[in-house]
């Protein structure tokens, strides 16, 4: 049957590895959803937070040739985690109108640019492509009674004016979208507070503090859980959960899901290929309490 | 055979270090046509404009060069001296040699090469030149002022003080403006109403003032001397001759849940209403998108309590026309909003403050209806949210001001001095509590302003933190306020029961369109331009329309007051004379020629063109074509670049001028 939408799909490391269970749910979402995702062949990392940090050059000849290489497959480039995103979108970004970086970066990957390609975030995707009308009418099984706290993080909108994803400092494009679940989703303080992102190798100091505030910010708005859509802001908010109620002598079992864990449930995807045993914080006990295993 | 002189000035050395004067006079003087040329240390001074006018007479010049600065500088000043000499001042042109030439050059040889040449094209202009005369025009001794806060108040008592008819017009019902809400004022800490009511009385009471409140400029016709205005009075609902003030239709007003804009929305006014006990006139009007009445066609209560019969639901808006031969625009300003600003707008909001939603995040002017005494709390500091009293209460200064990346760049001058003193209404309302206040660096210049801005640091408790703050956030009944303290290089969280935000000055809503329709001009952020930063700052550069307070710029009170004056000042010596002289550079019309394409009078940023009808004895139309009206003709010379039969030409820049000019070249 043909398919309603399609894209070229750009997993990420991440998604491969740390953040399997994103994959898993993002492609069970799309096929309830039927949106085709037909992955690049042969992509490379893109380079993440190390190599912008180090040598921009490379950071941004990596991004362009993901986008060299997504040129031939169908379909605007979908992709998942924020942080692919945030690079990838500030390659286009910063290769637009600088003519010096542009012949820096066509004589280290010695081919053309091919940038012209939209990137589109999954959010975007289900939220302007897709459409939110026709999303609530494809959910079977309402997260009705879920409180959810939409988490941002730092990367999905900003700055602001590179990813143009919603408005960058008061976004509500997440909350629309698992909206169109039946879930509630509550007003709270931390939705684009740092999590402490990679310094949770370094210094995972920081990290316990920043994410605390975060866990106990959605905590007082009274969620039920957090939803993401960055692998390493899971990483910080459910793998590090608890350290974090170790250092600061709170409880708070608070499950972190991804975006599209929560939007594959309510599709009719079964909870068996959602990755939900893989999350550090079960949700499992949550679910059931609400009816929604 | 022309004889022209042509004096070259040193400029002190402005001029002279990088020109060499001497060789640019010897240059001149062999030109056909020049009879005298020389140069002098400093032309505009007293021994130079002898010099000049000697030789007038020595060498019965009839022309006359001065190679020196801008004519923006001293056209005037040798075209007097070239007068007193007895020749007709429009005989003298300037040649800049400095802003044109000597300071935006370093090469001496190329330098002198250059300035010989202007000093060369402005002979052959000369040549041409023709004796004008100035203009004269009428003038109406009757000033309108637009805005009824202390700027337009102060403008017009000066004026009508004077003998002088003036028309206030004010949009809302009542004068009063800002000074109205404030609680008390710096560098004094004198009580606002207390110095303004009076004032408003005044106006109110004085018998050369017309007051239309509640009104607003339809359009503005004529020009300096001979403006016609058009007000439209907007519908009161209540007759202005009936109505005795009582108050019994706004007591009895079934509709009393509309927040009150005056009290900036904490408290409520029922539908019939004046925004303040002492609003002046004291006349109520009805609200109409909130008037019960007007939207469901029943109630009338208002009308039936009201024992002069003054409620008049029928009532429409009115136009007005007043003549008056001056404008002062006081139109004041407005705080920025934080919230969410529309899609393209160069302003952007706060979302890192939460865009306005948490309501114990107030702007510095709701801080002023808490601390006044006629405020809704009665001047006890309680928070919007629950009423309680704050303990700890955050000010943030610069929010929206110097912030490019906001959209705004200017300092709003009056935030520094105000914040302090709600940091000493506040530590003398509140005893135990504590404020803390993120700053970039104080500006205190003004007589008084330092000392007060140090007291509230040293007596009265402020705990001033150099740093900017990143965000806001609710945490229960608690805002927190994350900052930075780059004194002590730490980051800073305080848990606060209220932040005050001193957000920028910003001109009212629409300043632009008003501007329009006086034909002045304002900048990016629409402040309107004064036609000279140092020199002619109460001035426009539209003859006749002058500046008093916000709307020109940040202002506090003591700097609008003197503005206000200073603009009544002006107005007052337009009024010293019955008869107007203008520049006659104006442009004019070849009837022969003139197609009547009426190009010229789309271009015309003066509105000068008019339509002109040419008919013969027995009153037959034999032709329309394009006349320069020369009382509004500002001689920007757009017509002549722009008609395309060559047929209006400005005095003084004819094509054969100016082409006389190129060819000098």
């Amino acid at each position: 049957m043909k398919n309603i939408l399609d894209y070229s799909y750009y997993p990420g490391c991440s998604l491969h590895a740390s953040a399997k269970e994103y994959d898993e749910s993002t492609q069970g979402l799309f096929k309830a959803l039927k949106i085709g995702l037909k992955e690049v062949p042969d992509w490379l990392c893109c380079g993440a937070t190390p190599a912008h940090n180090v040598d921009e050059l490379l950071s941004l000849s990596l991004c362009a040739k993901n986008l060299e290489l997504a040129k031939p497959v169908e379909g605007d480039l979908a992709v998942a985690c924020a942080a692919c995103f945030s690079r990838l979108k500030t390659a286009q970004h910063k290769l637009a109108d600088n003519e010096e970086k542009r012949k820096q970066v066509e004589y280290a990957l010695d081919a053309p640019l091919a940038l012209d390609k939209p990137v589109k975030h999954l959010l975007e995707i289900l939220a302007k492509d897709f459409g939110l009308e026709r999303l609530a009418g494809a959910m079977k099984k309402p997260l009705a009674g879920l409180k959810v706290a939409c988490y941002y993080g730092c990367l999905l909108t900003r700055p602001a004016d590179v990813p143009e994803l919603d408005c960058a400092e008061a976004p509500t494009i997440m909350e629309r979208v698992i909206g169109a679940t039946g879930a509630e989703t509550v007003s709270w303080s931390h939705r684009l507070e740092c999590c402490g992102a990679n310094f949770t190798l370094s210094r995972p100091g920081v990290v316990l503090q920043l994410s605390n505030e975060i866990l106990a910010s959605a905590r007082r708005a009274g969620a039920d859980c957090i939803m993401v859509a960055c692998p390493l802001c899971h990483g910080n908010l459910d793998i590090r959960q608890a350290e974090i109620e170790e250092t600061s002598g709170e409880k708070y079992n608070m499950p972190v899901f991804y975006m599209t864990q929560l939007l594959a449930l309510a599709a009719g995807v079964s909870s068996s290929k959602l990755g939900f045993d893989s999350m550090m914080v079960s949700p499992l006990g949550l679910l059931k309490e609400k009816q929604l295993l | 055979m022309s004889r022209i002189g042509v004096f070259i000035c040193h400029c002190g050395e402005n001029i002279s270090r990088t020109v060499d004067v001497e060789r640019v006079a010897q240059a001149a003087e062999k030109i056909s046509g020049v009879a005298y040329a020389c140069d002098y240390k400093y032309m505009c001074s007293d021994p130079g404009q002898n010099l000049l006018k000697k030789a007038v007479t020595d060498h019965n010049l009839d022309g006359i060069v001065v190679a020196a600065c801008s004519p923006r500088m001293h056209e005037k000043t040798f075209r007097k001296a070239a007068q007193s000499a007895g020749l007709n001042p429009y005989l003298v042109e300037m040649a800049n040699i400095r802003e044109h030439c000597s300071w935006v050059h370093e090469d001496k040889e190329e330098a002198t090469a250059k300035a010989t040449e202007i000093v060369t094209m402005l002979i052959e202009r000369v040549k041409m030149n023709k004796k004008l005369q100035p203009i004269t025009v009428p003038v109406t001794k009757r000033a309108l002022v637009i805005g009824g806060g202390i700027a337009g108040i102060q403008a017009a008592l000066d004026i009508a003080d004077c003998g002088h008819h003036v028309v206030l017009v004010e949009r809302e019902p009542s004068i009063g403006g800002h000074m109205a809400q404030l609680s008390e004022t710096f560098p004094t800490l004198d009580c606002s109403q207390c110095i303004m009511t009076p004032k408003m009385v005044d106006v109110a009471n004085h018998p050369n003032i017309t007051l239309h409140t509640y009104s607003e400029i339809e359009n503005v016709d004529g020009y300096i001397g001979n403006f016609q205005v058009t007000i439209k009075k907007k519908a009161r609902s209540v007759d202005m001759d009936k109505c005795t003030g009582c108050g019994v239709c706004m007591a009895k007003c079934p509709q009393k849940k509309i927040p009150n804009t005056f009290d900036k929305n904490l408290g409520m006014r029922p539908a019939i209403y004046v925004p303040f006990p002492q609003a002046v006139p004291n006349t109520p009007v009805i609200d109409r998108e909130n008037c019960t009445y007007f939207k469901t066609g029943k109630c009338g209560v208002c009308q039936k309590v009201c024992g002069p019969g003054a409620v008049d639901y029928t009532q429409g808006d009115q136009l007005v026309v007043e003549p008056v031969g001056a404008i002062v625009v006081a139109t004041g300003f407005e705080l920025y909003n934080i919230t969410e600003k529309p899609k393209g707008s160069a302003i952007k909001g706060y979302g890192e403050f939460g865009h306005g939603k948490i309501p114990d995040v107030i702007d510095g002017m709701t801080f002023e209806r808490l601390a006044s005494a006629s405020g809704p709390t009665g001047g006890k500091i309680l928070r919007p949210s629950d009423g309680k009293e704050p303990q700890q209460v955050v000010f943030v200064q610069c929010v929206g001001s110097r912030a490019r990346e906001k959209g705004i760049s200017y300092c709003s001058k009056i935030c520094c001095m105000y914040t302090a003193k709600h940091t000493m209404l506040y530590h003398h309302k509140v005893h135990d509590g504590q404020a803390y206040v993120f700053f970039m660096d104080a500006r205190t210049p003004g007589k008084g302003y330092d000392e007060f801005w140090r007291r509230s640091i040293e007596e009265e408790n402020a705990v001033y933190i150099r740093g900017a703050v990143s965000r806001l956030y609710q945490k229960g009944d608690k805002i927190v306020v994350m900052g930075s303290d780059i004194s002590l290089g730490i980051q800073v969280e305080i848990e606060a029961d209220m932040v005050v935000l001193a957000t920028a000055v910003q001109p009212r809503t629409g300043a632009e369109l008003l501007a329009q329709k006086l034909g002045i001009s304002y900048d990016k952020y629409n402040f309107y331009s004064e036609a000279h930063a140092k020199l002619r700052p109460v001035e426009c550069a539209t003859a006749g329309v002058y500046l008093a307070g916000a709307c020109q710029g940040p202002k506090d009170i003591p700097d609008t007051v003197s503005q206000a004056s200073a603009a009544a000042a002006k107005v007052m010596t337009l009024f010293a004379k019955d008869e107007l002289e203008r520049e006659p550079i104006v442009a004019k019309v070849f009837e022969k020629n003139c197609v009547a394409c009426f190009a010229c009078k789309k271009v015309c940023p003066y509105g000068a063109v008019e339509e002109k009808e040419i008919r013969d004895r027995q009153g037959n139309l034999l032709k329309v074509v394009a006349w320069v009206n020369p009382g509004v003709c500002g001689g920007c010379g757009t017509c002549q670049a722009t008609c395309p039969s060559k047929s209006v030409e400005l005095d003084g820049y004819t094509d054969e001028q100016i082409m006389a000019q190129i060819e000098a070249l």
